[in-house]
């Protein structure tokens, strides 16, 4: 701006009234106008500039309503499919808290069916094990329930209640075939967990190691599911899409890790470093598994509207 | 001689001006900052979208300098004022080339990815399958490429403890293989590009592939049911591969990249059961090879997350294409 001004005034009056006092004017403006493009070429003029700007905060000062659908990854003996709702209210845009909470139903995978068939069914065991003639039937008789394998004595993860933290630290957007875009966010959330877990009774011993005579694990009678309550910690991240103000759509995986006995089996108990069979069934035979899910959500927030920043 | 003295005091006053002009902003000057490449070459030009820093994130808006530089004008030559509604002037349909996202920061068109990675098994819960890979890329396009995969899986190949406690839980061998190599040919195609703020300081940039090839794969069974007879060549078979993967870029030639593949092909399993008897050369037919595979192939999905990194060739390009 200067510099024109400066040009103006040179190439106008002050050049018709006296070329040596211009020449001289000028070139010494010229000299202090460098001087300022410098120190300007110096800063720069996004110098301090937000990363961002206007950017919608799909977060901020909202509640967020989700229902969601889980499917647990990795599974052996059962999945899991829970339906779900997650709560939250982000007093900023980069933090959240609130709830999550599912209940689970549970579907067999193939290795629960071909046992279910050539362990079970096509081996046609006794009721009672001591009248067994099959070796087979004698050395599965602690393991492997005459009935129904997933009924009476898969583990089974029945609902999920979770408190959790959500922290928002990347924030963008998604272009499609170049042409369509979206808003979108990650998010990583931490909390505790409160698992409803059904497995198999305790037989043989109890949890303390007193042995339970009237519940012998070969008998069929011992095979029974039993709920317990077990606290994990509970992680994860979520990738979410925000198509409009007030409703946006994402995924999240999820760790729910902790020990529990989800053949009901007896894996351990006895032997060098309690790894080997002990004849019953109880929280030695528990095993740390990570659990995982993946969750598909839809966000709806309030108020509807959505702010900007600046 | 009058002339020249007030033209020597004119030009005194103008030079004082500036001075003044630079001296007073001192509090609000702009720190300085380190201006990207194409940006530090003409940097009190308008701000450039996208990537830039003051990229516009959402709805847009409008640089404040505008109005502040015609009433500049109008103070200093009021005949020179340009006399246009601001109102009328912003209703104008504008016919701008925008994208969805300005300024990718990496093109890819024309180049090769090299992409070393480690993949480990998502969905075998008997034998774990991890293994080095290498992938290859040349860009035909910047969303299209053709390229070269492959695994090594040999050595690495580890049946678990879930496997063996389920056998010996249940009495039950469960047919179980293992993998030496992999190799396959494929498309890959970039549908979705984005960039997100971290933190809301900084920008980085990443994109969303997906890919389907053929190739092959030499697998073998392992021996459970009878490993007393039973060893198994490695036979290489047919397969198919479709994946899809995010590749975050740290700067224009190199990137994280994690990927979900899965190689699909039909599997030779052990045979579960042993035949009996002899045959009419007096051999144990336990010992013949024909017998040691199950008489029908399983369909099988190796399901294989990759994470490794990419580097792009060649490291600068000539930034040709308007977004």
């Amino acid at each position: 701006m200067m510099r024109r001004f400066v040009n103006s005034l040179c190439a106008s009056r002050l050049l018709r009234r006296g070329m040596l006092a211009a020449l001289t004017g000028c070139a010494a403006l010229a000299m202090s106008a460098g001087a300022e493009a410098q120190e300007i070429q110096l800063t720069g003029p996004l110098a301090g500039a937000p990363a961002v700007r206007k950017l919608r905060l799909h977060r901020a000062g909202r509640i967020e309503i989700t229902p969601s659908a889980s499917f647990t990854l990795l599974d052996e003996y059962q999945r899991t499919i829970m339906p779900g709702l997650r709560v939250m209210y982000h007093p900023t845009d980069w933090l959240g808290f609130g709830v999550w909470g599912g209940y689970g139903i549970q579907t067999t995978t193939s290795l629960t069916d071909e046992l279910q068939v050539k362990a079970i069914d096509e081996r046609n065991c006794p009721t009672d094990s001591n009248t067994a003639t099959d070796t087979a039937c004698k050395l599965t008789a602690v393991n492997l329930t005459r009935g129904n394998l997933a009924q009476d004595q898969l583990g089974r993860m029945q609902w999920v209640a979770a408190p959790q933290v959500t922290v928002v630290p990347f924030r963008g957007k998604l272009a499609l075939f170049a042409t369509l875009f979206v808003d979108t966010d990650i998010s990583f959330f931490v909390g505790p967990a409160v698992i409803g877990v059904q497995e198999r009774a305790p037989c043989g011993k109890d949890n303390d190691g007193n042995t339970l005579t009237d519940r012998p694990c070969a008998a069929q009678s011992s095979f029974q599911l039993e709920s317990r309550i077990a606290i994990a910690p509970t992680f994860g991240v979520g990738w979410n899409f925000y198509p409009t103000s007030f409703f946006g759509f994402g995924a999240e995986w999820r760790a729910l890790p902790f020990a529990w006995n989800t053949s009901g089996f007896d894996n351990a108990g006895s032997g060098n470093d309690e790894a080997f069979p002990d004849t019953a069934v109880n929280n030695k035979d528990r095993q740390f598994r990570f659990n995982s899910m993946v969750s598909v959500n839809l966000m709806f927030s309030l108020p509807m509207k959505v702010k900007s920043s600046d | 001689m009058n002339q020249v003295r007030v033209g020597l005091l004119v030009a005194a006053a103008l030079l004082a001006m500036p001075l003044t002009a630079a001296a007073q902003p001192k509090k609000a000057q702009p720190k300085e900052i380190n201006l990207d490449e194409e940006g530090a070459e003409k940097p009190a030009e308008a701000p450039t979208e996208g990537e830039g820093a003051g990229a516009a994130e959402g709805e847009g808006e409008t640089p404040s300098g505008e109005g502040e530089g015609l009433g500049d004008i109008c103070k200093i030559d009021p005949s020179a004022c340009p006399s246009i509604n601001m109102d009328e002037a912003a209703k104008r349909d504008i016919n701008a080339e925008m994208y969805a996202v300005q300024q990718i920061y990496a093109l890819r068109r024309f180049r090769f990815e090299i992409t070393p990675y480690f993949g480990i098994t998502m969905n075998d819960q008997f034998v774990a399958h991890p293994a080095p890979g290498l992938g290859l890329n040349f860009y035909i396009t910047n969303v299209l490429a053709v390229g070269v995969n492959g695994n090594f899986y040999a050595a690495l190949n580890s049946p678990s403890n879930f496997n063996f406690q389920t056998s010996r839980a249940a009495r039950v061998g469960i047919p179980i293989t293992e993998y030496a190599w992999n190799a396959n040919a494929n498309f890959s195609y970039v549908p979705a590009y984005g960039k997100f703020a971290g933190f809301g300081d900084f920008i980085f940039h990443y994109d969303f592939y997906v890919l389907g090839g053929v190739g092959a794969i030499a697998t073998r069974p392992i021996a459970v049911v009878d490993p007393d007879n039973r060893t198994f060549e490695y036979k290489p078979r047919l397969s198919f591969h479709v994946g899809g993967g995010l590749r975050i870029f740290f700067n224009r030639w190199f990137a994280v990249v994690a990927e979900l593949s899965d190689y699909i092909f039909f599997d030779e399993l052990e045979n579960p059961g042993i035949p009996i008897g002899n045959d009419a050369n007096g051999n144990p037919k336990a010992q013949d090879p024909t017998t040691w595979t199950a008489p029908e192939t399983s369909f099988t999905n190796n399901v294989q997350a990759q994470v490794g990194f990419s580097v792009f060739l060649p490291f600068s390009w000539e930034y040709r294409l308007p977004k």
